[in-house]
């Protein structure tokens, strides 16, 4: 099964099963090795690169929740040049596309930026990451200036703006938009007894992506692919999205709580054999699962 | 590293606070070392679908393990479990705890926190005749310690962060462990270093190691949930923790 998950312009970029973890969650290429098989997943999405090195939030990095959690880490990593230096070996190593999640914050800035990315041939495609702070003629000029690079650009779209987004930043460039990144929230430090604003994950979100993912599929040019993320946990939530409109889906911190549901996910969607729990022994796939019989067999 | 199941084979209440979990687990986690945990969550094999709360997986400590497989880990009593109750484990996480070789005399601080992340270094170093001393301070005084070894000194600190035989007990010290618990730990290692400080007028590299348990969201380095600054370095709690040197750890 063959899947292109960016509009078709320039480039294509084509995964095998519509499946992918989200930005932030299975790190930069050389963690989860031992845990996840990365085969069974349709790409893999680095964690954020920001064009200069960005530092760790201070303070209460993560408040769990019911049913979820918030997290605010300051996405810290090396800069765009040492996250390229220092990890494209295990990029080249992966058999699957890599999609580079960047972070800009000027046009300017960015544009100084794309011959690395250009230049890196281990990178497939580049995840834009659109700031809840910016205002839509930032985001527009930041994806202008990306997708002068020769690589398919993915947007991925702010929560609260992204109704407001979404056509302009297709208009822009970008060959596929990312609905959505996690809401911000705030939440009390249970420890500290402060208040801290983060990214709220968990299950109960993906009501309210899903909405939104069904509502821009109608409002958008059919042409141009949606990718879903937002409180994906289980097959059903993926194939909710699916049925709403999106082309593929990314998995966020359910692989945090249970690395294998995401392969599980994939499997599911992939195109191979879809399963529902039997009876009480596990099962060489998927521990947590027990004996499975076959619902569905897709053609492959 | 790898995703286990383990199940409960047995528990036993050790005091008015805790009881202990004998843990039926993977053979690749009986080989963990004092500093190394597991990342748990329940399974529940009565429901078809998953539930997600508690959401993140649970740091536990080994404090100690036993032939056969078995890992006994110290929970809050308050908790309710079950024998026979499934957990997913992706383990061991984490690097060991590094002493010195001609240690004969351990310090270790539970500063706001209950010390069972400091428990399973107890027997190896008894066997070696170490001697060992254990400060409860703040609210790790509720600790009731009377199941571990006679063996082990057990002192409670005063509101000034004070205890008995102080000097004697920091001066005698060949190596510290100081573990602190969520939320001010820059501010409970700064009070521990300030102690250090006043009876040291220079403290070595290697001697006073701060312990980390904050939640760990993945386990793996990936999320970058637990990074921490150390002087020239970045260091993951989950994958070069959960013990920093503290003349290394940048407290602010």
């Amino acid at each position: 099964m063959a899947i292109d998950i960016v509009r078709s312009r320039k480039y294509s970029l084509t995964v095998s099963t519509p499946v992918m973890p989200a930005s932030g969650t299975v790190g930069f290429g050389d963690r989860y090795r031992d845990l996840l098989d990365f085969e069974k997943l349709g790409a893999f999405v680095t964690n954020a690169a920001t064009i200069e090195p960005w530092r760790p939030a201070r303070g209460t990095r993560i408040i769990p929740l019911d049913a979820g959690v918030l997290v605010h880490t300051g996405l810290p990593n090396p800069g765009l040049a040492k996250v390229i230096k220092q990890y494209r070996r295990a990029w080249a190593n992966m058999p699957i596309p890599v999609i580079l999640h960047l972070l800009g914050t000027s046009a300017r800035q960015l544009k100084r930026a794309l011959p690395l990315i250009d230049e890196a041939q281990e990178i497939a495609a580049v995840e834009l990451g659109i700031s809840d702070d910016s205002d839509a003629a930032d985001a527009v000029s930041l994806v202008a200036a990306a997708s002068q690079m020769e690589k398919p650009l993915l947007a991925r779209l702010p929560f609260y703006e992204c109704q407001q987004l979404a056509l302009p930043l297709a208009d822009a460039g970008a060959d596929a938009l990312v609905l959505t990144a996690a809401p911000r929230g705030t939440a009390r430090d249970p420890h500290s007894g402060r208040l801290v604003s983060g990214r709220v994950y968990g299950p109960l979100i993906k009501p309210m992506i899903l909405r939104m993912v069904g509502r821009l599929r109608r409002q958008l040019p059919e042409e141009l692919p949606i990718i879903a993320s937002g409180g994906i946990h289980s097959p059903q939530d993926a194939r909710d999205y699916l049925e709403a409109g999106a082309v593929a889906v990314q998995v966020d911190t359910a692989t945090w709580a249970q690395p294998k549901m995401l392969e599980r996910i994939a499997r599911d969607l992939g195109g191979w054999v879809a399963t529902r729990q039997k009876d009480a022994l596990p099962d060489e796939w998927n521990p947590e699962m027990t004996h499975t019989e076959v619902i569905q067999r897709r053609a492959t | 590293m790898k995703e286990t199941q383990a199940y409960i084979e047995r528990i036993m209440r050790v005091n008015r606070g805790h009881q202990r979990l004998a843990l039926a687990v993977d053979h690749s986690l009986s080989s963990m070392l004092a500093g190394q945990a597991m990342l748990v969550r329940r399974i529940d094999k009565d429901y078809e679908a998953e539930h997600w709360d508690p959401y993140l997986r649970e740091l536990w400590f080994p404090v100690e393990i036993q032939a056969s497989n078995i890992v006994i880990v110290e929970r809050p009593a308050r908790t309710h479990y079950l024998p026979g109750q499934l957990f997913s484990i992706i383990g061991p996480v984490g690097k060991p705890y590094r002493f010195r070789q001609k240690l004969r005399n351990i310090l270790l601080i539970a500063y706001n926190t209950t010390p069972a992340a400091l428990l399973l270094m107890v027997p190896p170093l008894l066997a070696k005749q170490v001697s060992i001393t254990l400060v409860l301070m703040g609210s790790a005084k509720q600790y009731e310690s009377n199941h571990l070894p006679e063996e082990v000194e057990v002192l409670q600190a005063d509101d000034n962060l004070t205890w008995p035989d102080m000097v004697m007990t920091l001066g005698w010290a060949d190596q510290v462990f100081v573990l602190v618990g969520q939320g001010d730990e820059a501010g409970y290692f700064s009070d521990i270093m300030q102690l250090m400080r006043e009876r040291h007028s220079d403290i070595p590299a290697n001697y006073v190691f701060g312990v980390v348990e904050r939640d760990l969201p993945c386990g793996v380095g990936a999320c970058h949930a637990c990074v921490l600054n150390l002087r020239g370095a970045q260091k993951l709690q989950c994958t070069d923790g959960p013990a920093f040197d503290l003349t290394e750890l940048r407290l602010n």
